[in-house]
Formats: structure tokens, C-alpha cells, sequence
């Protein structure tokens, strides 16, 4: 189902990488990609508004919805972005045939972007693309309708695209300081966007000592229903090794490197100039071991790219399933306890995708197709219309946020959907991760300074137990469908267990026990404590801990 | 003042190795040394004294090779201490004078003293110095005793060294069985400050950091005073141990890794590849990644001069003028130079010993500088004791600092 093969990896020509921007968020991206600069790619930009079309730097553009919208925007209504789309999809089939890779960036939440990425994704997979889409959330002030309307979007896009990188515009707020114009603050977000795209297409389309290519990203991002950790740091000058992993970690995705801890496979690119030494290599990877458990499995690429200068770029990629991040004592009870948080929530609230918990939907793994058979358990269907209707048009029976149930059994037709419906499914049956209990949502970070807004809390988890938000998980997910079903259902399994890794509130302090610790020629005299630290042990084993 | 020579001597047993230096104070105050007697230290860790009968076999040993080296029979020394316990604070004391008095009488200075030394220490320490940084006569500063001027109010700022009065007794007991007579016991970092700044570097602010086997010690001068000393006991006993510990080496290769490849300056081109120690035939027998070793020995470092740099008053540092002055046979290590600047951001220097001739090649190593130190201390306290008041009374107040 991942229209690429191995073999021809290495050189990708430029025309095959296609970067777009939709809707007037990722306009602004793409003008941001533009404007640094990018290495081999064209860019298109596509939006319903043709003003702010013109206005853009980008090479190709087209104009969604011409006779639709006629030159304006969707006004916000994701139905008139997704017409609009469907208007143009000839123009944009052409647009993006033959290409490789298709990057997709796109804000969620407004008419045109949240409509039009579903489709674009569908036509760019059909044309044979591999696409990853980055996408920002809204904010929590712009309102929960905005809020559902994104959060469709992306599990929709989920299904869709090869991969996900989902950003937080709530977490903004931490790239920049709270008294800095809001100019900067958009423009660090995009800033952020910018480089993530330039990461992963250095990744794919520079031919690497030490190669690395859409195979090693794709495991890289296989977790299920996760969470992409993505950062991307660049230092130059002496010690410009650590700099960098240090820039790279201080990635607000990154969490200072400690959700790293929980990582199973990481995804480190280096790209430097001619002068990068294999010492400097050497000295990074190691600082990178004390963030990444002994057990990841790590991919290493290296490039040496001219164009660098005396530069170094680190970039690191890797993903957390969504449950690692909340404390999930659920393991007797979550049969029992989430079909009636489903019920309830969806009673309550509108969203239409309810990944349910079916720890009997881990079978499926196999072939898709298996899927559509262990589909009808019964915490299942309320996933699959989501699927089903995203491939053809989530849209098109009218205002698909207010009907959750449409099809409360899958549709045994679907199975004749092409290549993408294969993700759909085992991503579909794979998605259950999400644990609706929102006592079990400890992973809160700070909503920033808008705490009076019921604002689902970042990443999806919402610190009130409000039916609505709980039954969203998908808030701020970047999940990754991948195209092998393999690993799909066995993540939630797996995944369970596995309490509070890298959450940075819930990792138990170490303590310096006395006894234990061996103190070589001053055993067994009276600690030398100072500050909390015995001074006898060795800062070296201290510090790292 | 003294017409003839007079033989001095200092004594100091460190954590790593016990120090016999005979210095010569000629008439003219130059100091000569005559001769070193050291011997490796067993028996003492982080500058404090554990083993008695180990600690007074080496002391002996050193003075055997002390007065083997100048020709002299020794009958008493300055001593030099340390260990944690020891610790420096400011304090002032301040006396209004009676009514009807405007002139400052000696007493009324020597009760602003007594006033500033009785400061609240724990019960088991003792005084070790009470050193006058500077008066105070209605808030304004003067160096000497303002006695016989018009004021109304005087102040006495002091520098007090206390430590735990039974282990300074300890070193006291020691010194003595051999026997030996304690001329005066000195705190170590402020013996080092004797040999290490002149008096313009007093003047324009020096922290003289000594860094040894088992202890760190400090002094910081501003303003001509002695303004904050103390003892932190981390040293290189430290950094062999955490060698010792990270990559479960012994400790004499730990120790002789540390010396022959250590490197604390996080240069990263000085960490690449490994650090190989050979045997007698040239066979490596012991590898270990330069990065990993560097890395214990630059945090262990980093993390002592940060303690030094906490203990310190606050934004002293920024009114250092001369530099900073690291002496002490760790001092040595490759690249301390540049670690103690990045954490300082003060130039940094090793002092030199001015005005003493002798056998060059000894007192130029910073291991020896806290006895060299002694001998300055001696000669200072000699020059004060016998000196008539009058033009020399004067002169030598530019080297000692300390008052009577």
C-alpha cells in the first residue's frame, strides 16, 4: 500500500517533491518554506482566497473554488473548502502527478484547510505520492467548533496520509515569550513548520553517507495512533555537536528530550558540512544516549551536504503512542469501562470518530482486509464510518460533524476501495489506543495563560472530565497510520502497560541512596553532602541521571 | 626589625602529600628556601586527619628529607590546616564613642574589636583568625587604626576563620609528638594568598583558588582585605575516585590516567579516541574513551568551582580586578585554565612566586605553594611582632594586612 519501492532511494530528482500549501495557514507556511528557502522542491499553493493566492510567493497556484467561493474564502465551512477542492481536483490530479513525495502543509480548523486536506491527501495518494502532512491545531480560544472541525479533519487525515505531524498552536506559546508580538509567535510556529519540512525532505532527498530514507521515517513514526516528537536543531562553531542536539531538544515536542524516554524507535539525521568529523558524530550520539532508552531502536543517517558551511543539523524523529502519555491503570477494566465512555460521549457530543479500545481488534493485523470481519465487535463501529466516509468524502451527506452514527455497522463494500482504504482500515482497527477515562489524563501541560477556557489540554488530553473533550482524544495526536498493519493492533497491547514513560511530572525522582551506591576510597565515611548532592559520588554518574 | 637571618618553617600535611619547606628570611626581607621535604600523605583525607600513627610516620618522613635537604635542625613550624569545618565570615563591630569624647582612644578601637570578634560561632569551634580587614570611623573606610582622630562612631570589620576546635587541636597534637613546636597555625587557603598576591593584587581584587588532593581552598581579596575564605573538600582525590568509580579502574591507574591524559577544558577536539595507559613492556592495559574521561573530570572540576563560585559573596567575583589564581597540584590538570574562566569569566593565573630565591625548581610547582606560603606568613607575623613602631611599622603593613 506504500507506492515506493527501496531500491531507488538515494537521488530523488527535485521534481519529485512537491510541497502545498492549503488554506491560508498553510499558505503562510509555505511562504515561510519559500522564503528560507528549500533545497529541490516546488511549491504549490492552493486556497479558496485569491488574495492572499496572489500574494504568495510560491511558484504554482491554484485557485480552489472558482466558481464556488469565486475568489473568496470558505468563510470558515470545511463543506464549501471540500466543494471547492473537489472543483479543481483535475487541476491539482495534474499538478501532482508523478511526484514522490507530496508534503502537505495545512491549518486546521477554517473551512479551507480543514475541507480540502482530506481530498487533496486522497488525490495525492492516488496519484502514487507519498504524503506526510503537517498540520497545526487551533488555538483553544478560537472556539471548540473550529476545535471539532479540526480535530475531524485530522483523523480523517490520519487515515489518509503516509504520515502526520500534527503542531499545537497552543503550544506556541512555548517557542516564544509570552511578551513577544504575536507576529512572532506565528512566525516561530511556522518557523517550526518550516523546518520540520525541510528536515524530513533533507532526510528523503539528499543521498546520505549513511543513508537514511522513507523506510527508516515510516518506522521511525510506526507506532500507532501516535504522537510524532519531532526536533530539529542546528548549531555552528566549537562544541557545535552538543549545541545542536541541544537546539534539536529543545524542540517543544521534544519536552527537553525526556518524552524521548519512551521512544522505541528513533529517527536521528545529521547534516553537516564537508568538515563534519566522525568524532563530532561520535560525541553527539553519545550525548543522544542518555535521552533515548538503551532498548530504541535507533536509525542513524548522516549527509554531508556543501551547502551546510561550517553548520551542523540534528534532527530527530520519533513517536509516542498516544497511551504512553497518559497513566493508563486500565489494564482489567478498559473492556469493561470504554464502550460506556463511548456511549455516553457520544451521546453527549457530536464528534462522529470515537476510537473505541478493542483490544479484540488487535487480530486484524495481518491483512487489512481481516479487518472489515473483526470489524462488527462491538466497540468498534463507531470508528469506522470516520474511515469509510473519509475516503470518498466525509462531507458529502451534509454537516458530517452532526451525525456520529451514520453507519453503525462497516460497510462490507468498502473492502473495494483502492490502496489507501488498506491504512484506513488498519489504522481504523488499530486505533483504539485512546483511553476515553479522564481521570487517567495526568499528562497535562500548562494551558498557557488561558486556563479559563474549557481548552482541551494539549496533546489531546483534557484535564476535565467534560464528556466531550474526553471522547476527543484526538486533540492533538500526530498519528502516524503506517502501511504495514503489522505492528498496528499489537501497539495497544503492547503499549498498555506502560505507565507514565516520559512523562516528565510522573518520572519518580532518583534518590542518592547512600548505602547502595558504591563510593570507592570514601566508603564508608559521612556523606559529603551539600545541596541536596553527596560531593563523594561522582558528578558524572549524578548529573546523568 | 631582625638584623641577622632567620629560619622559618612550614608544615603542611595535605590530603595527598605532607610538606616540610625551610625558608631563609634575610635581613633585607627576601626569602630564601633552603629545602623541601615532602613525602606522599597517608592517613589524612579531604585535608582532615583519620590515621594518627600513618599521618605522624609520614610527617616524620618528611622531616627527616627536609632537613637532609637545608642543613637545618628544626625545632618548630607554622602549620598549615584545613577540612570542611573551617570556615570564614564577615563581621563588624561597631562602638559608639562615650559622651563628651570626639577623639577615638585605643580602647574605644579595641572594644569595636572585641565587639566583632564575638560573633556566634558553634560551640565546638575555635577562633582561628581574627583578621581586621579595615576600621570604620563614622563610615569611612581606614586602613589603619583610627585611634587619636575625631569621630564619633569606629567599626571594626573582621574576617574570622573558626573550625572545630578538637580536630585543629588534633593537627596541633600531632605536629607536637614528633616533636615539633606549632609556632601558629594558619588557615591553608590564606598561607596560599601570602605567596600568591603581591599587594596591588590584594588592592585590585584576587581569589586565590587552591585545589588539592582532598580539599579546595579559597580566599578572595578585595579591596586590599581579605573578604571570604573557606574550604571545600572536593579535590583530586576526587576526580581519581570518580575515574575509579565510572569505569571501575583501580585506583593507582585512575590516578595516573588522571595525570598523564585528563583534560577538564570540554574541547571536544581533546577528547577524541582513547586514552591508553602502557605497562613496562608497551602493552596497553588500560583503554578508556578520552571523551568519557574528560567528562568525569571536567564535571567533577565544573561542579567545585561552581561551589567555590556559591560560596562566595554575591557579584563578588565581578569586582575582581586582578584575576583568579589557582594553585595546588590539581591545578595542573590540562585545560583547568579554560574551565576555570568559563565558569569565572575572570583572567586566569598561575601566581608566582616573587622575591624568593632557591632552589627554583621546587616552589615553581603549585603543590608546594601553601608551604612556600608559610614561610611568607612568618616572616609577615615575625616582621609585625618584632617591628618598633615607626617607618618599618608601615612598610610592612603593605604585606600584612591583618593587624596585629
Amino acid at each position: 500500500m506504500i507506492p515506493y519501492h527501496r531500491t531507488p532511494q538515494p537521488t530523488l530528482p527535485s521534481s519529485a517533491v512537491k510541497i502545498i500549501g492549503l488554506g491560508g495557514a498553510g499558505v503562510n507556511m509555505l511562504e515561510r518554506v519559500a522564503l528560507d528557502g528549500t533545497e529541490g522542491a516546488e511549491l504549490l499553493a492552493l486556497n479558496t482566497d485569491v488574495r492572499t493566492l496572489s500574494a504568495c510567493v510560491a511558484g504554482e497556484k491554484i485557485q480552489l473554488g472558482r466558481d464556488l467561493t469565486k475568489g473568496l474564502g470558505a468563510g470558515g465551512d470545511p463543506e464549501l473548502g471540500h466543494q471547492a477542492m473537489l472543483e479543481a481536483e483535475t487541476e491539482i490530479r495534474d499538478a501532482l502527478r508523478g511526484r514522490r513525495i507530496v508534503f502537505i502543509c495545512v491549518g486546521l480548523g477554517g473551512g479551507t484547510g480543514s475541507g480540502a486536506a482530506p481530498v487533496i491527501t486522497r488525490i495525492a495518494r492516488e496519484e502514487g505520492a507519498f504524503v506526510v502532512v503537517f498540520a497545526t491545531m487551533p488555538f483553544a480560544f478560537e472556539g471548540r467548533r473550529r476545535r471539532e472541525q479540526a480535530e475531524t479533519t485530522l483523523n480523517e487525515l490520519a487515515v489518509l496520509a503516509n504520515a502526520l505531524v500534527t503542531f499545537d498552536n497552543n503550544r506556541m506559546g512555548e517557542l516564544v515569550l509570552a511578551k513577544q508580538g504575536i507576529h512572532e509567535a506565528f512566525a516561530a510556529a511556522d518557523h517550526m513548520v518550516c523546518e520540520s519540512i525541510k528536515a524530513v525532505i533533507r532526510l528523503v532527498v539528499r543521498p546520505g553517507l549513511i543513508n537514511i530514507g522513507l523506510d527508516d521515517l515510516m518506522s521511525a513514526l510506526r507506532t500507532n495512533r501516535s504522537r510524532c516528537l519531532f526536533g530539529s536543531g542546528i548549531a555552528k562553531g566549537k562544541d557545535r555537536a552538543a549545541s545542536a542536539l541541544r537546539n534539536a531538544l529543545a524542540s517543544p515536542l521534544l519536552d527537553q528530550g525526556a518524552l524521548l524516554k519512551a521512544a522505541q524507535t528513533v529517527l536521528v539525521h545529521l547534516c553537516g558540512g564537508e568538515d563534519l568529523t566522525l568524532y563530532e558524530v561520535e560525541l553527539l550520539m553519545q550525548r543522544l544516549q542518555k535521552f533515548v532508552p538503551e532498548s530504541a531502536h535507533v536509525l542513524f543517517g548522516a549527509v554531508v551536504d556543501p551547502a551546510m558551511g561550517d553548520s551542523l543539523s540534528v534532527t530527530l524523529i520519533s513517536a509516542l503512542p498516544e497511551d504512553s502519555l497518559a497513566a493508563s491503570p486500565r489494564a482489567t477494566s478498559s473492556t469493561a469501562e470504554t464502550p460506556l465512555a463511548d456511549s455516553a460521549s457520544s451521546a453527549a457530543a457530536p464528534p462522529p470518530l470515537l476510537p473505541t479500545p478493542a483490544p479484540e481488534a488487535a487480530p486484524p493485523r495481518d491483512v487489512s482486509l481481516d479487518a472489515l470481519p473483526a470489524a462488527p465487535a462491538p466497540s468498534k463501529p463507531r470508528r469506522t464510518p470516520a474511515a469509510e466516509t473519509g475516503i470518498p468524502s466525509l462531507f458529502d451527506g451534509g454537516d458530517a460533524p452532526a451525525e456520529p452514527a451514520t453507519a453503525a455497522t462497516p460497510d462490507p463494500a468498502e473492502t473495494a476501495q483502492p490502496a489507501a482504504r488498506d491504512s484506513a482500515v488498519s489504522a481504523a482497527a488499530s486505533a483504539p489506543i485512546e483511553d476515553p477515562l479522564p481521570e487517567d489524563k495526568p499528562y497535562v501541560f500548562k494551558p498557557i495563560a488561558r486556563s479559563s477556557i474549557p481548552s482541551k489540554a494539549i496533546w489531546g488530553r483534557s484535564p476535565s472530565p467534560d464528556a466531550d473533550s474526553a471522547s476527543d482524544p484526538d486533540a492533538d495526536p500526530t498519528p502516524a497510520p503506517q502501511p504495514d498493519p503489522f505492528s498496528a493492533g499489537l501497539d495497544d497491547e503492547a503499549e498498555a502497560p506502560k505507565l507514565k514513560l516520559g512523562v516528565k511530572s510522573q518520572v519518580p525522582q532518583n534518590e542518592l541512596s547512600f548505602d547502595s551506591t558504591p563510593r570507592g576510597r570514601f566508603e564508608g565515611q559521612s556523606p559529603n553532602v551539600v545541596d541536596g548532592e553527596d560531593l563523594d559520588l561522582p558528578p558524572f554518574l549524578r548529573k546523568k541521571k | 626589625m631582625a638584623r641577622h637571618s632567620k629560619i622559618h618553617v612550614g608544615l603542611e600535611i595535605g590530603t595527598s602529600k605532607t610538606c616540610i619547606v625551610v625558608g631563609e628570611v634575610r635581613p633585607d626581607t627576601a626569602v630564601k628556601i633552603l629545602g623541601i621535604g615532602t613525602t606522599k600523605t597517608a592517613g589524612v583525607r579531604k585535608g582532615e586527619i583519620y590515621d594518627f600513627p600513618q599521618a605522624r610516620a609520614c610527617l616524620k618522613d618528611a622531616l627527616v628529607k627536609a632537613e637532609d635537604a637545608s642543613d637545618v635542625e628544626i625545632g618548630s613550624v607554622y602549620l598549615a590546616v584545613t577540612g570542611a569545618h573551617i570556615q570564614g565570615l564577615n563581621s563588624r563591630g561597631t562602638f559608639r564613642l562615650p559622651e563628651g569624647q570626639s577623639i577615638v582612644a585605643p580602647e574605644h578601637v579595641e572594644e569595636a574589636r572585641t565587639i566583632a570578634r564575638d560573633i556566634h560561632i558553634p560551640p565546638d569551634h575555635v577562633h582561628l583568625h581574627p583578621i581586621i580587614r579595615n576600621y570604620l570611623l563614622d563610615e569611612l573606610e581606614h586602613k589603619t587604626s583610627p585611634a587619636g582622630l575625631y569621630g564619633k562612631t569606629v567599626e571594626a570589620d573582621f574576617h574570622i576563620v573558626h573550625g572545630i576546635g578538637a580536630r585543629i587541636q588534633n593537627s596541633i597534637r600531632l605536629v607536637r609528638e614528633t616533636p615539633l613546636e606549632v609556632d601558629d597555625i594558619v588557615f591553608s587557603p590564606i598561607a596560599t594568598a601570602q605567596m600568591a598576591l603581591d599587594h596591588e593584587q590584594r588592592e585590585r581584587g584576587a581569589l586565590v583558588i587552591d585545589i588539592g588532593g582532598g580539599t579546595t581552598d579559597y580566599a578572595l581579596y578585595l579591596d586590599g582585605a581579605i573578604a571570604a575564605s573557606g574550604c571545600i573538600p572536593v579535590g583530586g582525590d576526587h576526580v581519581t575516585n570518580d575515574i575509579h568509580l565510572v569505569t571501575g579502574l583501580p585506583f593507582s591507574k585512575s590516578e595516573k590516567l588522571k595525570i598523564m591524559e585528563g583534560d577538564a577544558s570540554a574541547d571536544p577536539s581533546r577528547s577524541v579516541g582513547m586514552a591508553k595507559l602502557v605497562d613496562d613492556r608497551g602493552f596497553a592495559e588500560v583503554e578508556v574513551r578520552r571523551s568519557i574521561l574528560n567528562e568525569i573530570i571536567r564535571q567533577r572540576l565544573e561542579e567545585t568551582l561552581r561551589l567555590v563560585l556559591q560560596r562566595l559573596p554575591e557579584d563578588s567575583v565581578k569586582s575582581i580586578g586582578a584575576g583568579i589564581f589557582l594553585t595546588g597540584g590539581t591545578s595542573l590538570m590540562r585545560g583547568f585554565s579554560e574551565l576555570a574562566y568559563d565558569i569565572f569569566g575572570r583572567d586566569i593565573y598561575r601566581p608566582e612566586p616573587p622575591e624568593i630565591s632557591g632552589v627554583q625548581a621546587s616552589f615553581k610547582d603549585p603543590q608546594y605553594a601553601t608551604a612556600i606560603g608559610l614561610i611568607r606568613y612568618a616572616q609577615i607575623l615575625e616582621t609585625e611582632r618584632a617591628a618598633p613602631p615607626g617607618l618599618f611599622g608601615k612598610v610592612s603593613r603593605l604585606f600584612w594586612p591583618f593587624g596585629k
